[in-house]
């Protein structure tokens, strides 16, 4: 399968607001209904650290050779205000004053690359299933920060997206 | 189309007992007493935060000139007695006062739909005497206070 092209004109450098993050889960074991919140209302800078486990051996030549073992991704959101209406935010603090940690690996994670694709061909996502998302701390100056770190799975599904808005549709390659 | 914003904090201000009771005039000096002259502020982009999810904090600033007769009456210590700076200066601070209770109350200018106004305060917790201008008679006492609406524009958003 083709390369999909970065849609944007030549040189043409890509607004931070085409990468999405939008984490996804089901209240209670009868919904079927999944609830989706987009991260980053309010964050200034939010990058996905791949966190690879980088081994480099040099042979007898001089040559290194660079093995990636693993990558963990994982992304920070700092500040992540506690704002009306946020349900992930009303999520997470449920499960922060029932100590429930446990729940906290039950979400899936989707990153859409806007810049890939458009409203009629889709835009491409991918899906990390079994992802966590831990509160970090709680508190702040003026207002409340209750800033998050979400760890994906690397459990992927690539596909695309039909719109950018929470009611989008997730559709496998 | 967007929503003037001086249009809607002068719609807002009127709403306010000091503001309406005294003209105001917009980006104008009518150098008379009691009048309010509303001040359009210059408020630097690079102010402006940018959030990842393409929506911008932004800051309108604007600045209200009274001007109130000056009494050349030294303040004394009589009872009864009240001096007309000081009364005309708590006139003044009324605006103030009134800013921080909207705030509180949550009434804001209407900026449109594509905006979501955060907090209005005043920069200072009084109203700055800039001096008094002697050219009129009676002679002016120039109060001002500047205002500023912390709002969060959406209209650049691409997640509806």
């Amino acid at each position: 399968m083709a390369v999909a092209p970065i849609n944007l004109p030549a040189h043409q450098r890509a607004e931070r607001k085409l990468l999405i993050t939008v984490a996804e889960w089901t209240e209670g074991s009868g919904s079927s209904t999944p609830v989706r919140e987009i991260l980053g209302r309010r964050t200034e800078d939010s990058s996905i650290d791949y966190n690879a486990d980088i081994e480099t051996t040099t042979d007898i030549l001089g040559i290194n050779y660079t093995d990636i073992n693993r990558t963990q991704p994982q992304q920070d959101f700092d500040p992540f205000l506690v704002l009306g209406g946020s349900q992930l935010a009303a999520k997470l603090n449920d499960i922060r004053r029932r100590n429930a940690i446990s729940e906290l690996d039950q979400f899936t994670v989707y990153i859409i690359t806007a810049f890939i694709g458009d409203a009629t061909s889709g835009y491409a996502a991918e899906k990390h299933t079994g992802c966590t998302i831990a509160y970090n701390s709680i508190g702040g100056d003026s207002n409340v920060n209750f800033p998050i770190s979400v760890y994906y799975s690397n459990n992927i599904t690539t596909g695309t997206v039909d719109k950018l808005s929470d009611d989008f549709v997730f559709t496998p390659d | 189309m967007a929503t003037n914003k001086n249009q809607a904090v002068i719609d807002y201000l009127i709403t306010c007992p000091t503001i309406l009771n005294s003209p105001l005039y917009f980006n104008f000096i009518n150098a008379k007493d009691d009048t309010n002259q509303f001040f359009t502020d210059a408020t630097d982009v690079y102010t402006n935060k940018n959030y990842i999810d393409g929506s911008v904090e932004k800051i309108y600033t604007f600045t209200i000139i009274t001007f109130k007769s000056a009494a050349d009456i030294a303040v004394v210590k009589l009872p009864g007695h009240e001096n007309e700076n000081l009364s005309d200066m708590t006139d003044v601070q009324n605006l103030i006062e009134w800013i921080a209770e909207q705030n509180e109350l949550k009434n804001f200018p209407n900026f449109g739909e594509d905006c979501e106004i955060e907090e209005i305060s005043t920069t200072t917790e009084e109203p700055k005497f800039e001096g008094i201008d002697e050219q009129t008679s009676p002679p002016l006492a120039v109060y001002s206070t500047s205002i500023q609406i912390r709002y969060i524009d959406f209209s650049k958003l691409i997640w509806r």
